[in-house]
C-alpha cells in the first residue's frame, strides 16, 4: 500500500493522527504530515480507516 | 395513530418537522420512520420554505463532504411544538461575520480556520493533557464538598467546560467570572462582543501560546480576529459541558456499562466515540444550501435548497452501527458524525476528547457509590439553539 496526502485538502481535523498515529501526523500548521507513506502489513488496516474518518477526504490510498 | 397512516400514505410529501419527543440517548422514534422511508425528508425551515433533513449515515457524510453546498443562508429548521419564528438571524450582519467560520465557504473559510488548527491537533491535545486534569481535579474537589443531593452540571460540566474554554483560547484569569457569567449564562452578542475586545486589549500585551495570541500574531484583519474569537468563545464550551452530563447521565443509566468502564479504564479510548455516536448534541447541524442541481445516491436537489444534516439520526443508522439503539463502550463506533464531518467538523474536537474523557474517569473513579437521583435529560426537553440542540439539564446525584 502507498498513502498519499492532499495538505491543500486537509483541514487538520486530526482524525488520522488520532487512529493511526505511527503513520500520520500534524505539524505546527496543525496539517497533517505523513510518517510513512508505506505501512507495513499489519498497520494497513489503521490507514484505511484513518482514509475513511478523514473529513476532507485528504488522504488516498494505492493497494 | 392517524399521524403514522398519513405518513404511510404519502411518504416523500408530507413536510415534516424536527420531532421533540426524544431524548439524548434515546432520540425520537419519528427519526426511525424517515430513515426506513428514503435518505431524505422534506422539512419545514422557520421562515416557511420546504428543504431536506438527511437522516442515514451514508448520505450524511457524502453532503457534509461536498464543496457544492454553502453554509449560506442560515435557514433554521422548524421545530414540533414551538413557534415558527419569521427569520433566526445567527449573524449580526456586522463585519464580525468575517471571522464566523460556521458562515464560510472554500478559500474564505479555510483561511480563517487555519489560522488556529495548530492549537487544536491531536499533539496539542495532548499537551493540555496535564492542565486538564488539573482543572478537572479542583472541579471535582469543588462538587465533592456540596451537599447531596447535587447538580453535576451546574457544579462540575459548566465549570469544566468554561475553565477549559479559557485554558485553549488563552482567556487570562482576571476575566474568568465574566467569562462564566456572559457565555454560560445569557447575554446579548453586544456584550459578549463588548468583552472580547477587551480581552484582545490585554492579550495583545502578554502574547503567550495560545489560540488568541496565534490570531493577533495572524495576518487576519481585526474584524475577523473578532468575529473568529466569538466564535470560538461560543462553540464548543456548551457541547463540553453537554457531553460531560450526557456521559454520565448514559452510564447512570447503565450501571453495567459503568461497571466496565470502572473495571477497564482503557475502554474509554474507544468509548469516547461511543459516548459521541449516542450523545450527539445536534438534531441538525448548520444548514447548507445547495449552489446547484445536484443528485446524491437517489436524492435530487435543487439549487437554493436547504439541507440540514442530522448526526442524532445518521448516528442511529442501522447500515452503519448494528443495533444502534445499544449504548456500548466496546463497539467500535467511529465515523460518527457527533462532531460533524467534512470542513466545518469541530476544530476542538481533540481536546474535547480530553476535556469529556478526564471529567468522565476522575468523577466516576473518585465516587464508587455515585448514583443517579434524577436526570432531566431522560425525559423530553427543550431544544436548546435554534438549529436544533439537546441541552445539558440538570443531572442531580448524590453518594453514600
Amino acid at each position: 500500500m502507498k498513502i498519499r496526502v492532499d495538505r491543500e485538502a486537509c483541514i487538520g481535523a486530526g482524525q488520522c493522527a488520532l487512529v493511526a498515529g505511527s503513520i500520520f501526523d500534524q505539524d505546527d500548521d496543525g496539517l497533517v504530515v505523513l510518517l510513512t507513506d508505506t505501512p507495513s502489513d499489519e498497520y494497513v488496516a489503521f490507514a484505511r480507516k484513518a482514509a475513511t474518518l478523514c473529513p476532507a477526504k485528504a488522504i488516498a490510498l494505492e493497494e | 395513530m392517524s399521524e403514522v397512516t398519513k405518513q404511510e400514505q404519502c411518504p416523500m410529501h408530507e413536510v415534516r418537522r424536527i420531532p421533540n419527543d426524544g431524548t439524548p440517548t434515546c432520540p425520537s422514534p419519528t427519526f426511525a420512520i424517515w430513515r426506513e422511508e428514503g435518505s431524505a425528508t422534506p422539512l419545514e425551515y422557520s421562515d416557511g420554505h420546504e428543504g431536506l433533513i438527511i437522516n442515514r449515515y451514508e448520505l450524511a457524510k457524502m453532503v457534509l463532504e461536498d464543496k457544492r453546498f454553502s453554509q449560506t443562508p442560515a435557514r433554521m429548521p422548524a421545530h414540533h411544538g414551538e413557534a415558527l419564528e419569521a427569520q433566526y438571524g445567527l449573524s449580526s450582519d456586522s463585519e464580525l461575520d468575517l471571522g464566523n467560520v460556521l458562515g464560510l465557504d472554500g478559500e474564505q473559510h479555510a483561511r480563517i480556520r487555519r489560522t488556529i488548527l495548530n492549537r487544536y491537533s491531536v499533539r496539542s491535545a495532548r499537551g493540555y493533557e496535564s492542565d486538564m486534569k488539573e482543572i478537572v481535579a479542583k472541579q471535582l474537589k469543588h462538587l465533592m464538598a456540596q451537599p447531596t443531593p447535587v447538580d453535576v452540571t451546574e457544579h462540575y460540566s459548566q465549570p469544566i467546560s468554561a475553565a477549559g474554554h479559557m485554558r485553549v483560547l488563552g482567556i487570562p484569569e482576571q476575566f474568568r467570572q465574566e467569562y462564566s457569567r456572559l457565555f454560560v449564562g445569557d447575554s446579548t452578542t453586544e456584550e459578549k462582543v463588548e468583552f472580547l475586545r477587551r480581552v484582545l486589549a490585554v492579550k495583545k500585551d502578554e502574547l503567550a501560546e495560545d489560540v488568541l495570541s496565534d490570531l493577533l500574531r495572524s495576518d487576519l484583519l481585526v474584524p475577523e480576529i473578532e468575529g473568529l474569537t466569538l466564535s470560538l468563545m461560543v462553540s464548543g464550551r456548551d457541547s463540553v459541558a453537554y457531553m460531560i452530563t450526557t456521559c454520565m447521565t448514559a452510564l447512570l443509566n447503565n450501571p453495567e456499562q459503568l461497571k466496565a468502564l470502572r473495571d477497564d479504564p482503557t475502554l474509554i479510548a474507544g468509548g469516547m466515540e461511543e459516548f459521541m455516536r449516542v450523545g450527539a448534541m445536534f438534531l441538525t447541524l448548520f444548514p447548507r444550501t445547495a449552489t446547484e442541481d445536484l443528485t446524491l445516491g437517489d436524492v435530487h436537489i435543487k439549487a437554493g435548497q436547504s439541507v440540514s444534516v442530522s448526526p442524532v439520526a445518521a448516528n442511529h443508522d442501522e447500515r452503519q452501527f448494528p443495533d444502534p439503539d445499544k449504548f456500548d463502550l466496546s463497539r467500535d463506533a467511529f465515523g460518527h458524525i457527533g462532531f460533524g464531518h467534512g470542513i466545518h467538523g469541530c476544530v476542538g474536537q481533540q481536546v474535547a476528547r480530553v476535556e469529556i474523557r478526564e471529567g468522565v474517569m476522575q468523577l466516576i473513579n473518585a465516587i464508587p457509590s455515585l448514583h443517579l437521583v434524577h436526570a432531566e435529560q431522560n425525559e423530553p426537553g427543550p431544544f436548546a439553539h435554534p438549529v436544533a440542540t439537546y441541552e445539558a439539564g440538570e443531572l442531580m446525584v448524590s453518594w453514600n
